[in-house]
């Protein structure tokens, strides 16, 4: 190392800190912390809402398709009672038939 | 393994907060600019402390980030090197000449003037007394790029100063 590059290293020394840095940085440290924590809050909220919307919606589904499943039941027992009663008035005719003819 | 170095952000502050500054300084060459890099690089730190695992760790960390964080911000500001002397020479001539002798404050501002990655080089090279491969680490640069930053920008720095200094004419 000559003295040019002596004179360098000695110029080139770290310069203390100004004492603002620290203090600012503090002070950022402090919001960015309540920044992410109100950040924190607001994702825990959505998340929430998400949530009940999801269970609200497969109530929802869930009665509209058992209101569904009701209807299609009692369509099937509304045919079947209609089975019933036309092969009753079949019988019926067969019988009123066979009196007419004798 | 059970990690036994449990980082004290303030402390990591109070031990580097010197350095960090010094580096962005000799970067940018504006003092608010410093400042304000310092501090988003010791914010970045607290962001990432949990991949720190030791005290060297959290240095060269800071040194790495310092760097590219103050690359950045000169890219961002387009700082022309001769404004940036002037810059110096008006905002922080008092605090340089009060520390070290009137040449050496000139080898400051001249060294403020040679391209960013000869002075990115140098900068740690003198003020962080690394070697070369420290630095190609550091800077994230083939050490063979490293070596030839170092020797083109002490040689550009030597021409400057006997340009301007007549007692440093000897090695030009």
């Amino acid at each position: 190392m000559d003295d040019f590059e002596r004179e360098l290293r000695a110029a080139v020394q770290r310069q203390p800190a100004p004492s603002s840095l620290k203090r600012s940085l503090m002070e950022r440290r402090r919001q960015a912390r309540v920044e992410q924590h109100r950040r924190m809050v607001w994702f825990e909220r959505l998340a929430a809402s998400l949530v009940l919307a999801g269970v609200a919606g497969g109530a929802l589904a869930w009665r509209k398709a058992e209101e569904h499943q009701k209807g299609e039941e009692a369509k099937r027992q509304v045919f079947a009672a209609l089975r019933i009663t036309h092969r009753a008035l079949e019988e019926m005719k067969v019988q009123l038939e066979e009196r007419d003819s004798r | 393994m059970a990690r036994a170095w449990k980082p004290d952000f303030e402390q990591l502050v109070d031990e580097h907060q010197s350095m960090v500054f010094s580096l962005a300084l000799r970067m940018t060459g504006d003092r608010g600019l410093a400042e304000e890099i310092a501090q988003d690089v010791f914010l970045a730190l607290d962001k990432g402390l949990g991949k720190i695992d030791s005290p060297l760790h959290a240095c060269h960390w800071l040194r790495r980030v310092a760097m590219s964080r103050s690359a950045d911000a000169l890219r961002r500001r387009r700082v022309r090197s001769m404004d940036m002397w002037i810059e110096i020479e008006e905002q922080h001539g008092a605090i340089v000449e009060e520390r070290v002798s009137a040449l050496g404050a000139r080898v400051e501002s001249l060294l403020a003037t040679l391209p960013e990655a000869q002075r990115a080089a140098l900068v740690l090279r003198y003020q962080e007394d690394l070697t070369p491969e420290e630095i190609a680490s550091t800077l994230d640069a083939p050490l063979a790029t490293v070596k030839s930053h170092l020797q083109r920008g002490l040689k550009l720095l030597r021409a400057k100063a006997a340009a301007h200094l007549k007692e440093y004419v000897r090695g030009s």
